[in-house]
């Protein structure tokens, strides 16, 4: 290769797909008990299948490990099982991905079974049924877990988590083929349930607490020495990183994401090592408060309506923008990109969607308006920031 | 129903290639994918069915067809198709 190309294109990154956010590492540092804890609770899953069904329910603040503790259990479950001959599928389902529909989750559920199983023509009261079918059909087992349950629960209240709960009660004799793995932030979130959906989620919980700094450093060396070419990332940096994600709530996300960024600076600088300053500089660019991954879930539309909203902020400089200057640029935003622009009503709900995330505050106008309308502010992020963010995931398909 | 009757409709034909590329299907996206309409596609699956190339499972409302394995002239049709294709 030609050298000046070499230079153009070196990297600190070995493998840098390790460093995703959806990467589940073989190994998980400082979570062995709570594995293990997992393990006892689904023992029967393998030794009595159909015998029992189980709720595990796990909590734990941002960045703890709750989803990749639940996906990396579900991959060795489902691995040992395989070695059994045992048909067991763990299917992990992101709540909030799904907009808190039922009828989504479930479906994402059985076309793990079906991938060509049709998308419409049903109601969310029958895919219950229909999944308990498909599992019988193939005498499967199915531990469902579903991540980010907050959002279902806001949703659509006990109903659907009623009726996973109580599947097997009209079921006498059948074999019990669903259990489930329950993740949330907060197990308050529980008390909007009914009394008994409650009680049956609450038998089993796994808490996991914060990483500290030496945890932190842990998980990003193993995520290091994945990643990064040898040498690219010493340990004052390591240290360094872990220290800033340990202040961040012990957040192992942010960690994993500073580090990537970090390397990104390296690259774009040239340099063949992560340094601390490029740690620094990726900081500044990180807002834990919003992630990449809240804004790449966001619906086309949804990146749009906020696209104009955060542009509107940046040309202004105000603190509080009302709906109808809101509605005026996400038109411009929709025009750029070639969209039709979605009406007031599909809008409204945007913004009440972009709320309960904490992207942006709405509070009803007051004095010096005239009527009333719904004062839209964005307090955690500065706007050009995540105008940045989103101009970014826009353009990389994010669409 | 004699080899001549099953293969000599194109629409029949279409439908058995979409079955052997896909797997399972339900009827709608049957339909869709052969460019015939709702009635005629039922119509041929039935034959087909008929015929014991395919079979169907319910699932509720929704009805997926698939080959019938079990039978082994389905299974040379498949093969055939397979081998063409």
């Amino acid at each position: 290769m030609d050298s000046s190309l070499e230079r153009r294109y070196f990297t600190v990154f070995k493998d840098e797909s390790k460093l995703d956010i959806n990467y589940v590492p073989s190994r998980l540092p400082h979570r062995d008990h709570q594995l293990q804890l997992l393990s006892q609770f689904f023992r029967f899953a393998l030794e009595r299948p159909g015998q029992m069904a189980q709720r595990v329910l796990i909590t734990g603040k941002i960045g703890t490990g709750k989803t990749v503790l639940s996906q990396r259990f579900g991959l060795n479950l489902e691995r040992e099982a395989r070695e059994r001959g045992i048909n067991l599928h763990y299917v992990h389902v992101n709540c909030r991905e799904c907009g808190g529909s039922a009828f989504l989750i479930l479906q994402q559920a059985i076309l793990n079974f079906y991938p060509n199983f049709p998308r419409r023509g049903y109601s969310a009261e029958e895919l219950p049924g229909m999944l308990m079918q498909v599992l019988d059909e193939q005498n499967a087992h199915l531990i469902l877990a579903l991540d980010e349950l907050d959002a279902l629960i806001r949703v659509a209240g006990s109903d659907p988590l009623y009726v996973l709960t109580r599947i097997h009660e009209g079921r006498l004799g059948a074999p019990q083929r669903l259990s489930l793995i329950c993740i949330l932030r907060e197990a308050q979130c529980l008390e909007n349930l009914d009394p008994s959906t409650k009680s049956t989620l609450q038998r089993n919980i796994i808490s996991l607490e914060e990483y500290s700094t030496p945890q932190l450093r842990d998980i990003l060396n193993d995520r290091v020495n994945l990643a990064f070419k040898g040498g690219a990332v010493s340990e004052q940096t390591l240290e360094f990183i872990a220290e800033s994600a340990a202040s961040e709530e012990g957040d192992a996300r942010y960690a994993i994401e500073l580090l990537w960024r970090a390397g990104k600076y390296a690259d774009a600088s040239g340099s063949s090592e992560v340094l601390p300053e490029h740690v620094r500089r990726a900081a500044v660019s990180l807002y834990p408060a919003i992630r990449r991954e809240a804004i790449s879930y966001l619906g086309l539309h949804k990146k749009l309506f906020l696209l104009g909203v955060v542009r509107r902020f940046s040309q202004t400089g105000g603190a509080f923008l009302s709906m109808g200057d809101a509605e005026e640029a996400y038109a411009v935003a929709c025009e750029e990109y070639g969209e039709k622009r979605r009406e007031y009503t599909q809008l409204w709900k945007y913004v009440k969607e972009l709320s309960a995330l904490d992207i942006i505050k709405t509070q009803l106008s007051g004095t010096g308006y005239r009527g009333k309308t719904t004062l839209i502010s964005l307090p955690k992020v500065p706007a050009s920031d995540l105008e940045q963010e989103l101009i970014k995931v826009l353009n990389t398909g994010g669409k | 129903m004699a080899i001549e009757d099953v293969l000599s409709s194109k629409g029949r034909v279409k439908i058995l290639k979409i079955l052997a590329e896909i797997g399972e299907l339900n009827t709608s996206r049957i339909a869709r994918r052969a460019g015939l309409n709702y009635a005629t596609t039922i119509r041929h699956l039935q034959a087909l069915e008929k015929a014991g190339l395919v079979r169907h499972k319910n699932f509720g409302r929704i009805r997926i067809f698939r080959f019938n394995e079990g039978n082994p002239r389905a299974r040379i049709v498949k093969r055939l198709i397979d081998l063409w294709e």
